[in-house]
């Protein structure tokens, strides 16, 4: 299991240039940022189209493709050539976009965790595809408007709950997943320092909120991180050879509404509305907790 | 025909100004084309979209490239985009600047109108979104659409609150731009060589900039893990933020446990 860095531990060197194309406030910066920290040298980065290319000023090897549902081949085929010249020792880490992720690159995800590649996929989390404008994903919060599911007359924001990856990683057996938030940094790095160290698949998935597609001020986006985690909408837990761990753990959650009424995407919800995202977090919630220090299956 | 070219950040709504004058412009007879530019619209990065007015059908297809009028959203960002590039001989300019036009760091043989639509925004919305106020300023500077017209499709745009706000934004505007004043006397502002721009130089994207307080800062490195572009470096236990490398989103303000950092307007 993670440790978790206090700042006053990390060094002062930086493998990430500063300033980046990015919106202002960027959560999927921060990640980016985060990850560079962690791993430091000897890591090669793998990079699909998504707005990653926008912020990752991480000077490390990097090889992009433009083919967003790519991230499995591509990550396999770095991990494999590296095998093949003895140099295993390199780490192979993509940070992708969620809907590389869950959506369209689930194949290559999921067909990756099954041959147990030897790489580390961080999925940096914006519930939506940004690059291209805002359309909805398979990791869209359940109400949220998008530009694909509007609000109007007869819409009212995604119909559907998001899909738990993370979980699906977990229940293929992969050596180590995580959840992770921007706005918890000493967890997030000890979840990729503990990472770094093993062989396999490894999958870290980061909620990164979105000012431009989540409609709130950029100065909000660790509130917004926070928000999330502390109303159970985001719990931090990581799963290490089937022993799932909550990494935090408040005697009471907050009520999801505070959160969500920050967000632009939100803000046509209905109080009934409200009260399902609650039930459903409730009792999502309640099962990791049954299941805290104990085998997932 | 007459040709506009908008200049403006992502987030600031040029694309909608542009929408909502070429829908005014309709109202009135015209025949008008409004284009956005694709491209990758990120909050704070440069955009442009442009706007074709006619008093017959237009057949031109393409972007503007010798505007009649330049519209500009922002009061940094002709530090480092070349607004005036093709901008006709004897062209208007209207310009979001707090002073007057000769001392915008704009010259060359055109007309300048400014209008501090920043303050304008602030005061009429709350956020500086100065698309609104910079419709109103145009309407005046220009003369070419009336501010009932503008009126009319603003509400029709955004019915209610928001459409009320941006009402007041948009007739302030018109009321306190200056008239346009000659800038040929003017020495240009030299600009940044092309490549800095699309290297580490963000600083023309705020419009607030974290001020640190020295004394209240108690090393906590909160700002410092938190700041989205590595501004903030921690020298001798104290945070200091890279001025070059701060876009102004206010993470760090926010976050800072002991309110060390405040955000400040920045000066012009
Ligand atoms: C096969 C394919 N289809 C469409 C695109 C266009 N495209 C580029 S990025 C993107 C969305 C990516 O979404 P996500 O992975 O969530 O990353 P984000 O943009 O949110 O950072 C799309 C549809 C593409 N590059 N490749
Ligand atoms: S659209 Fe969202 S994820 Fe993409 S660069 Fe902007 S803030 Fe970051
Ligand atoms: S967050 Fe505030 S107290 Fe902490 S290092 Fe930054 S300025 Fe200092
Ligand atoms: S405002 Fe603060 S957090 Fe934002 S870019 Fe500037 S220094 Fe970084
Ligand atoms: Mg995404």
């Amino acid at each position: 299991m993670s440790r978790p860095i206090p700042l006053h531990e990390l060094g002062d060197k930086e493998y990430i240039d500063p300033a980046n194309q990015a919106c202002q406030g960027c959560g999927g910066a921060i990640v980016s940022r985060l990850v560079s920290k962690a791993l430091g040298e000897g890591f090669v980065r793998a990079e699909v189209a998504c707005c990653g290319p926008a912020f990752m000023n991480i000077r490390a090897p990097s090889i992009y493709v433009e083919v967003f549902e790519g991230a499995g081949a591509l990550m396999t085929g770095i991990s494999r050539g590296l095998k093949r010249i003895g140099r295993e020792d390199v780490v192979v880490m993509g940070i992708i976009g969620d809907g590389g992720t869950v959506d369209i690159g689930f194949q290559g995800l999921s067909a990756a965790a099954e041959r147990n590649e030897n790489i580390l996929w961080v999925c940096y989390d914006n519930e939506a595809y940004m690059n291209t404008g805002g359309q909805k994903s398979g990791a869209t919060t359940l109400y949220a408007a998008t530009t694909t599911t509007p609000i109007g007359e007869y819409s009212r924001g995604k119909l559907e709950r998001r899909k738990n990856v993370p979980l699906l990683m977990a229940m293929q057996g992969a050596p180590y997943v995580a959840t992770a938030s921007v706005a918890f940094p000493e967890d997030l790095l000890g979840k990729l320092i503990h990472a770094k160290g093993i062989k396999g698949f490894r999958y870290i998935h980061v909620s990164s909120p979105c000012p431009t597609g989540w409609g709130y001020d950029p100065k909000d986006t660790i509130k917004v991180a926070r928000g999330m985690v502390q109303s159970g909408l985001w719990p931090l837990y990581e799963v290490s050879d089937g022993i799932l761990r909550l990494n935090y753990k408040p005697r009471e959650l907050k009520p999801v509404r505070e959160v969500l009424k920050m967000q632009g995407r939100f803000r046509h919800l209905n109080d009934e509305e409200i009260d399902r995202i609650q039930r459903e977090v409730d009792t999502f919630w309640r099962r990791l907790v049954a299941k805290d220090g104990g085998e997932i299956f | 025909m007459i040709e506009v070219r908008f200049h403006g950040r992502g987030g600031q709504g040029a694309v909608t100004a542009v929408r909502i004058l070429a829908s005014a412009l309709y109202l009135e007879g015209k025949y008008t084309q409004a284009i956005p530019m694709y491209g990758t619209e990120r909050r704070g990065a440069p955009v442009v979209a442009f706007l074709r007015i006619g008093e017959s059908r237009i057949n031109e297809r393409d972007l503007v490239h010798n505007p009649d009028i330049v519209v500009v959203l922002d009061p940094l960002l002709s530090r480092t985009v070349p607004v005036t590039e093709g901008l006709k001989e004897g062209g208007l300019i209207v310009m979001n600047f707090p002073k007057p036009g000769t001392e915008a760091g704009i010259g060359g043989r055109f007309m300048l109108a400014t209008v501090d639509a920043t303050g304008i925004a602030l005061e009429a919305l709350g956020r500086p979104i100065t698309n609104t106020a910079m419709l109103g300023a145009f309407a005046k500077a220009s003369g070419l659409v009336s501010l009932e017209s503008l009126e009319k499709t603003l509400l029709e745009h955004w019915p209610g609150r928001l459409g009320e706000m941006n009402l007041r934004a948009l007739r302030t505007a018109y009321e306190r731009v200056t008239p346009p004043v000659d800038v040929s006397g003017i020495q240009a502002q030299e600009k940044r060589p092309r490549e800095e721009i699309f290297s580490k130089d963000v600083s023309s994207w705020r419009i607030f900039k974290p001020q640190l307080d020295e004394d209240r800062c108690v090393g906590c490195r909160r700002c410092y893990i938190y700041c989205p572009e590595v501004a903030i470096s921690m020298i001798q236990g104290k945070a200091r933020v890279d001025y070059s490398s701060c876009k102004g989103c206010g993470i760090c303000g926010e976050e800072c446990p002991t309110g060390a950092i405040s955000m400040v307007q920045e000066a012009l």
